[in-house]
């Protein structure tokens, strides 16, 4: 075929950096003809089917001050190299932010979260992206740099389309912070691959706040049903500000299901997504509530 | 019975080198001074190639083999069958592309990283013709012909309407007993193209020796037809045709034919005087082979009192773009269906279509876990649909002890010897509790669980009486070392399945010689008697087989060296294990004290200059009993999602006497994992626009059963039925295809029993699943 | 493209590489070092075929750059044990059955090995999620869940 899997071809310039500022001059200089790898995950796979050709990579995982997980009042803050198998082992994911651990639990193999980062699978930017409709849940901010300085910019904002992010070609996704969860929140992910170990045919993520038996803010978001991970505020109406019950899940389920616009590709077909995103969301809405301390 | 080794579980021989990273499979050989090899393939469907330019490629230091550079000799990869009743379509390179990724132009270069550049660089001028990429289309009138002529044997032969080849088969009178059946069930089925998924993608490796011969080692499952075939292509001598006997990175069937790139390799090799290596990409391999797909109409006539009086069954088979084995399928699966139950009066046609698609091979059950699917849904219809308890239909008609079974199509029958169906069904729906199981208007809620099961076989083996339209016999060489241990040589090829221990086991028995004293030799075709190929379930049954006739010569051979030393008549001695000294000796019948060991015959017999101990022979077995399985498994729905769950699998054989335990129950548990992803995961899908894979040859969207999706190890029981084969070694006959033929049908039978719907198409998706519910049928699909 | 020097660990001993940046740490440990246990089966990081243990981490080496393994310490199957001195979880996987065709076999060890690094007494469900993404066609995997849950840990 057109490809050879068994090896890499492409020739490139490799350029080792050891200093975030070394980096980013290398990306300055070359911008679009650059990638930057991480953990390779995406970055060989896509080199090795042809979808991307770079003259220059830029390894960037001997960057100190790029692999960090930082938990205190000011939320969480994750250096964009930190893989996800060390994401799934802090603490402070587990306990504090349910549907990002609960995300980075479901992806692929072991080895693979191994070497795949959070920063490349944002990078990345599947619409599938397993860390994406948590980080949109959660409100997270990406800080973006380049040599002209950082800029900080909301999940939402990051994504444009498939492979598509805001990032410009001379930045370089350094940090990734979420908001501290307060203690009557609670959050959740689900997803449905075709076997144990896949990309999603669909997922989603919720996070909500109590208030007693109401809900007082709530943020729901799927991956894999639009060109890339979305929100759906039509559902998330729905649900702030009012007393939940097993029939106002039910409600806000059917909201979200309706207001996703999934197509048919390898993995599933656009009727499937449709119909099983009601039940996820609902089961996700559960789960979420429960964990904030809601009863139903 | 009693046995020293023969049912122990023993570690395999291969087994340290294999958990050690230490075993050669072909894609790890290496020969100083080779190339890398590639090919550059269609992305056409359906192309005539008008030119090739490799200057570029050559410019680059390549050495590029084009349709012009190889003999014309039309061949069939697959040399199993007699010659007569093999059709030829294919040459080493096409001067026609008959399907996306069919190998056009081969490219070898120092590495494999300029081989792919250089292959990259070559230019081909395609005239696209229009593709065939449906079954219905391409037997239509004027739809375009893949092609005009082929070979039967020698013959030239004509194509017409893309037909490849056709069985039609007739017992008795089944239109008159339709007539008298009291009711008749019809219902069609359609089973998929499956990716075998061997973990080692297909390799070859070709050394040019001085003497104008070739060495190969690559992934097979036969040595020897390989070897012919390719003296045959390149007019060798088969003297100077040598092909190394290596371990397998998995075949399932894939590998029975002569793969591909073989020839491809070869030419290279002999073109650029150098030895080559190629080794297919997973893409590559994945635009090589798959599973036959089929359509399989079936009608079946029942009485009252559930005795099956006709039955009538069509199958049309999407072949692809090659036959390899389209003709003994049409047969087998006639075979397969006519072995399954007591039909009466019964017809069978069989149709093998062209497409502009990857060429179709056998993969583990041959046709059989397609016909199966069909039957043994259709029998637990049938028993729904006219009150009948499925297990009970089953056993009022299954064939079994003193009927004829069909082993490979109408050609290969032998009466069953031994059968295991009855104590199967009986201890597997006690285990199960089959008695408990309810009826699927009873079930509600999200989750529901069902319990199905289904019956099947597999032939041990394409012997029989006569000689049919398949060769089947097997050679083995056993020699007593000087110091008493023992070589076993055989050309079988152990696909994993544990053949190789077989043969140690089968060798040790015999002699009497503990099992850590009989080693297998590296073997290749020069060394080696003929074995047709490690296919039909025959490892055991005939490969064994053969090692039980040789070891039986042997031991002739010692007993008369142990007579002149024992100054005794060599009828008159017989041989022992004597497990406290560790040792096996000969001694006088009915008289221990006067013995020898038969290290120390070995020893003398060198001394004394009488010669090596050891015999070479070929055996065919006259029979190919089936090896029964059946598989009670319990499946939960989710009727939100449509996922379904297996939390319960017994699995059942017989397979006579298990030589080696634990490598039955790995071909069972490994057949229920290969069976989940049938009935519930894989397909190879096209576009049918590009005639491209949709998951362009990339796993990743080629899904296979992982670990999790296995029952809990706690939920995974095995039975082996108390049966002992009269014609096999030991008792022994096979199991390796069987264990997987009822599997799906079981699998399918259990979602019926949880969701009263059933399924006539596999997978069994759950977005299949989801819609079925939705719809509110009764029928899946 | 221009060749550079690599120094690394692999089962223990420095080596040093003259490589292309463009070479995978599969085919280096192959064809450069003669390690033969790690396999290629899918070049797309979605078989596990390939895995070898990077600083004790499995990691698929299909996926990974020769050039970025300068400095670490990768181990191979060839590195867990010899035929006269095996791994207790090759032994296991002789013992139990584990090992049909074998291909999978040396990443399945080294996944293995690396969970009970982490969780000496796993159960089955936390050996099965460890191996989710380790593709065996052979053995249905209940043979290599068995042999990794009864491995018989040195005294």
């Amino acid at each position: 075929m057109a490809t050879d899997t068994r090896v890499l071809a492409a020739e490139f310039q490799y350029l080792e950096a050891h200093s975030l500022d070394e980096a980013l001059a290398w990306l300055g200089q070359y911008g679009t003809r650059a990638r930057v790898l991480a953990g390779g995950t995406d970055l060989l796979v896509k080199m090795k089917t042809g979808q991307v050709q770079p003259e220059y990579i830029i390894y960037i995982k001997k960057v100190a001050g790029l692999d960090y997980i930082q938990a205190d009042e000011a939320g969480l803050r994750i250096g964009a190299t930190t893989t996800l198998r060390k994401l799934e082992g802090c603490a402070a994911v587990k306990t504090g932010y349910s549907a990002l651990y609960e995300a980075v639990r479901s992806m692929a193999a072991t080895a693979i979260r191994n070497m795949g980062t959070i920063g490349g699978n944002l990078g990345n930017a599947s619409p599938a992206a397993d860390t994406a409709p948590p980080l949109l849940v959660y409100g997270a901010t990406l800080k973006l740099a380049s040599q002209a300085g950082t800029r900080l910019v909301p999940v939402e904002e990051f994504f444009l389309g498939p492979g598509k992010t805001c990032l410009a070609p001379e930045e370089l996704l350094t940090e990734i912070s979420l908001p501290p969860q307060g203690s009557e929140s609670g959050s959740s992910f689900l997803k449905l691959g075709r076997v144990a170990a896949d990309i999603a045919k669909i997922n989603v993520a919720v996070s909500l706040q109590r208030s007693g038996r109401n809900c007082t803010a709530c943020r729901i978001a799927f991956g894999s049903v639009a060109p890339t991970p979305i929100r759906v505020p039509e559902a998330e109406a729905l649900l702030a500000g009012q007393e939940i019950t097993e029939d106002l899940i039910e409600t806000a389920a059917q909201a979200g299901a309706a207001a996703i616009k999934p197509i048919s590709d390898n993995r599933s077909t656009r009727e499937y997504r449709l119909k099983v995103s009601r039940v996820m969301l609902a089961e996700a809405l559960r789960a979420a509530w429960q964990r904030a301390g809601g009863v139903l | 019975m009693d046995f020293q080794v023969i049912g122990k579980v023993l570690p395999r021989k291969d087994g340290i080198a294999k958990v050690c990273g230490q075993e050669t499979y072909p894609s790890d050989v290496v020969v100083p001074h080779m190339l890398y090899g590639v090919t550059l393939r269609s992305p056409y469907p359906h192309a005539e190639i008008l030119r090739v330019d490799t200057s570029a490629a050559e410019a680059m230091g390549a050495v590029c083999v084009t349709p012009d550079d190889v003999p014309e000799v039309i061949y069939n990869e697959r040399t199993v069958s007699i010659p007569e009743k093999t059709y030829c379509d294919r040459r080493v390179l096409p001067r026609r592309a008959r399907h996306v990724g069919e190998a056009i132009v081969a490219v070898a270069a120092e590495t494999e990283e300029i081989a792919f550049k250089a292959m990259q660089a070559i230019k081909v001028e395609y005239k696209v013709l229009p593709p065939v990429l449906d079954l219905e289309r391409a037997m239509a009138p004027g739809a375009p012909a893949l092609y005009e002529e082929i070979y039967l044997g020698d013959q030239k032969i004509a194509v017409e309407n893309n037909v490849a080849c056709e069985r039609i088969i007739t017992v008795g009178d089944p239109e008159g007993a339709f007539a008298r059946a009291d009711y008749i069930v019809e219902r069609e089925y359609e089973l998929p193209r499956v990716y075998h998924h061997q973990m080692e993608t297909k390799t070859a490796v070709c050394r040019p020796e001085p003497n104008g011969g070739i060495t190969v080692w690559a992934t097979t499952q036969t040595i020897h037809n390989v070897r012919q075939l390719l003296g045959r292509i390149f007019s060798l001598p088969l003297s100077k045709v040598n092909v190394k006997k290596l371990a397998i990175g998995g075949s399932f069937g894939s590998s029975i034919q002569m793969n591909s790139i073989i020839p491809i390799c070869v030419a290279l090799a002999l073109k650029a005087k150098r030895p080559v290596k190629m080794a297919t990409s997973r893409e590559d391999d994945v635009y090589d082979h798959t599973k036959f797909p089929a359509r399989i109409r079936l009608k079946v006539g029942v009485k009252k009192d559930g005795t099956i009086v006709a039955a009538d069954m069509r199958a049309l088979v999407d072949i692809g773009a090659h036959q390899i084995n389209s003709y003994p399928l049409l047969g087998c699966m006639a075979g397969w269906y006519a072995s399954l139950y007591k039909w009466g009066d019964f017809r069978y046609e069989g149709r093998a279509v062209y497409t502009n698609k990857v060429p179709a091979c056998a993969m583990q059950g041959y046709g059989n876990p397609q016909v199966n699917f069909a039957v043994e849904s259709h029998m637990d219809l049938i028993a729904t649909e006219c009150g009948f308890d499925p297990v009970k239909f089953r056993l009022k008609n299954y064939v079994g002890v003193g009927d004829e079974f069909w082993g490979q199509g109408p050609t290969v029958k032998s009466i069953i010897k031994s059968c295991g169906v009855e104590e199967m069904l009986q201890k597997g729906a006690e285990m199960i509790g089959w008695g408990q199981r309810r009826p699927p208007r009873e079930k509600t809620g999200r989750y529901r669980r069902g319990i199905g099961m289904a019956r099947g076989f597999h032939t041990s083996g394409t012997g029989g009486p006569k000689p049919g339209e398949v060769i089947d016999y097997s050679s083995a060489t056993i020699k007593i070392n000087e110091d008493g241990t023992v070589d076993v040589m055989t050309p079988v090829m152990d696909l994993g399945g544990g053949t190789g221990e077989a043969a140690v086991k089968v060798a040790a028995e015999v002699l009497k010689v503990p099992y850590e004293r009989v080693e297998l030799s590296r073997v290749d075709t020069k060394t080696t008697g003929y074995d047709v190929c490690t296919h039909a379930t025959r490892g055991v049954y005939c490969g064994c087989g053969a090692v039980y006739h040789v070891a039986q010569q042997v031991k002739q051979k010692l007993f008369e060296y142990a007579g002149r030393i024992l100054e005794e008549n060599p009828g008159d001695l017989e041989l022992a294990y004597a497990a406290e000294k560790g040792v096996t000796i000969i001694h006088a019948k009915g008289f221990k004290q006067k013995q020898i060991t038969i290290g120390e015959v070995a020893r003398l017999a060198q001394i004394y200059s009488w010669g090596t101990i050891a015999a070479t022979d070929s055996l065919r077995q006259k029979n190919c009993p089936p090896c029964f399985v059946a598989h009670f498994v319990e499946v939960e729905v989710d009727t939100w999602t449509g996922i379904v769950r297996v939390p319960r699998a017994i699995l059942l054989s017989d397979s006579g006497t298990p030589i080696n335990p634990d490598m039955v129950a790995g071909q069972l548990i490994g057949s229920l994992s290969r069976g989940l992803g049938y009935a519930l995961y894989e397909e190879t899908e096209y576009d049918l626009e590009s005639g491209k894979l949709k998951c362009n040859g990339f796993i990743t969207d080629n899904k296979i059963p992982t670990v999790c999706e296995m029952p809990r190890l706690a939920d995974i029981q095995v039975y082996f039925a108390h049966t002992y084969e009269p014609t096999g070694p030991f008792g022994a006959k096979g199991i390796g295809e069987a264990a997987l033929n009822s599997v799906a049908s079981a699998l399918n039978n259990a979602i019926y029993n949880a969701i009263g719907i059933r399924f006539y198409r596999t997978p069994i998706t759950p977005e299949r699943v989801l819609a079925a519910l939705e719809g509110g049928d009764r029928d899946g699909n | 493209m221009e060749r550079q020097w690599v120094k690394l660990k692999v089962n223990g001993k420095e080596r040093q590489l003259f490589i292309k940046p463009n070479e995978l740490l599969l085919n280096v440990l192959r064809d450069e070092l003669g390690l033969m246990g790690a396999k290629y089966g899918c070049g797309l990081g979605e078989c596990a075929a390939c895995t070898v243990l990077v600083n004790g981490q499995p990691m698929l080496a299909c996926l990974i750059l020769a050039v970025t393994m300068e400095g670490q310490e990768i181990t191979t199957v060839e590195g867990m044990g010899d035929y006269d001195r095996l791994h207790p979880l090759q032994q296991s996987f002789l013992d139990h059955g584990a090992v049909q065709c074998g291909f999978c076999t040396p990443g399945m060890l080294l996944t293995a090995q690396a969970l009970l690094a982490e969780n000496p007494d796993p159960s089955e469900e936390e050996i099965r999620d460890y191996l989710r993404g380790n593709l065996c066609r052979c053995t249905g995997y209940a043979a290599i869940v068995r042999a990794v849950k009864e491995v018989k840990h040195p005294a």
